[in-house]
């Protein structure tokens, strides 16, 4: 739910990485932390286990400063990938502006991001969204990998809805900064 | 403006490429300047070290008693999450009307209530303070929020034109591309 606060001149946005356990939501995160320009990047918050698995969610502030009059941020989650954790999906999505659909493109992922998918779109759903009409971008992620699924393939069984899809290798950051740009704007233009 | 669809969802409306306007909460200052007023009431009157109002997503809308920014944008993010997390629990064990949230902590507990469905009212507060104090000013604090939230929700549409104009939209266009490009 994006807040105008017009007293204090700020516009404020959440921004959600979904998708599967280990496909690279926290490297994404990683990635910009590590890459975005000092004034813009807020800290690095990871409630993870003590395997760096994503326990709850990792959280990154992005500061764009001043623009045309006021400070605009935006706030990117990620969620917990592993099957049991919907609830804690549910509710690290509460209330989010924009989601990037991270795809793993290992050949044996395919299943498991569809049936990710179909859980997001219900979740969402229940949250009064309809993702084909809410910001919503997809990343093929793990395009170096040797057993990666064309990606004509991933379009065909994971996008239906047609919405902007971006390749990326998070590992080495390809694809990274393309993503989060594509997202923010899918946001500030349904502002 | 499509009015048809504006009862819903607060004033949300279709935007090109049959996307759909995102809900915004638009605080004004005279209607900031209200909310400090009761945060700072509460705060007085329970003694507490902090008060805070977030939008449910996490994001602060006011907070008294906090110093560093960062950690108050860490604080707002966490708490959202405790209190959402908290009321996914409660919905697994069946409870349908989950409205509130007790850390306790040997110094220090937080006290975390639900202000209609959008908002969260935060209280820290020591030792010295009876947690039933707490309960029921938060209660009547939140009370008056619910009267600035559903204020704020109607009045959103017209108030966020002023806002994001033209020109805010070709300018944020212009930093996300500058901010992070490869
Ligand atoms: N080969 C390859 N490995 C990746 C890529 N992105 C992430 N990984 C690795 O996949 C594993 C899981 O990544 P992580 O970001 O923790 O996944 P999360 O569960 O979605 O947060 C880590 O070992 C990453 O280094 C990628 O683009 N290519
Ligand atoms: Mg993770």
């Amino acid at each position: 739910m994006a807040l105008i606060n017009v007293a204090s001149r700020e516009i404020q946005c959440k921004i959600v990485y979904y998708g599967t356990g280990y496909c690279g939501k926290t490297t994404n995160l990683q990635y910009i932390f590590a890459r975005a320009p000092q004034p813009a990047r807020g800290d690095l918050l990871s409630i993870a286990t003590e395997n760096e698995r994503t326990l709850f969610f990792d959280f990154l502030p992005l500061d764009l400063g001043d623009v045309h009059g006021f400070r605009v941020r935006f706030h990117l989650y990620t969620v917990p990938g592993q099957v049991l954790y919907e609830r804690t999906r549910v509710a690290v999505l509460n209330g989010a502006d924009g989601i990037v659909y991270v795809a793993d493109s290992s050949a044996e992922k395919l299943e498991e991001n569809f049936q990710s998918l179909i859980e997001l779109e219900t979740n969402m759903r229940q949250m009064g969204n309809d993702l084909g009409r809410y910001p919503f971008v997809m990343q093929w992620n793990k395009r170096d990998l040797p057993n990666a699924i064309p990606e004509a393939t991933l379009e065909r069984y994971l996008n239906r809805r047609r919405v902007p899809s971006f390749p990326a290798s998070a590992v080495t950051g390809e694809g990274v900064f393309p993503t989060l740009r594509a997202i923010c704007k899918a946001v500030m233009a349904c502002l | 403006m499509d009015d048809a669809r504006r009862g819903h969802g607060q004033g949300r409306r279709v935007v090109e490429d049959g996307m759909e306007q995102l809900t915004n909460i638009v605080v004004s200052p005279s209607e900031l300047e209200h909310i400090a007023l009761l945060l700072g009431k509460l705060s007085q009157d329970t003694t507490a070290s902090h008060v805070l109002l977030l939008d449910k997503s996490g994001q602060v809308i006011a907070a008294q008693g906090m110093t560093g920014e960062r950690d108050v944008v860490a604080l707002g993010a966490l708490l959202a999450g405790a209190f959402s997390s908290s009321r996914q629990v409660a919905e697994i064990l069946g409870e349908r009307d989950f409205r509130g949230i007790l850390q306790q902590g040997v110094h220090e507990s937080i006290y975390t209530s639900l202000i209609g469905e959008h908002w969260l009212l935060v209280v820290a507060f020591d030792k010295q303070t009876h947690v039933g104090l707490v309960k029921v000013l938060a209660r009547r604090t939140s009370d008056d929020l619910e009267r600035v939230l559903e204020r704020v929700l109607s009045g959103s549409a017209e108030a966020k034109e002023q806002v994001v104009n033209v020109q805010f939209r070709s300018s944020v266009e212009n930093t996300i591309d500058y901010l992070f490009r490869d």
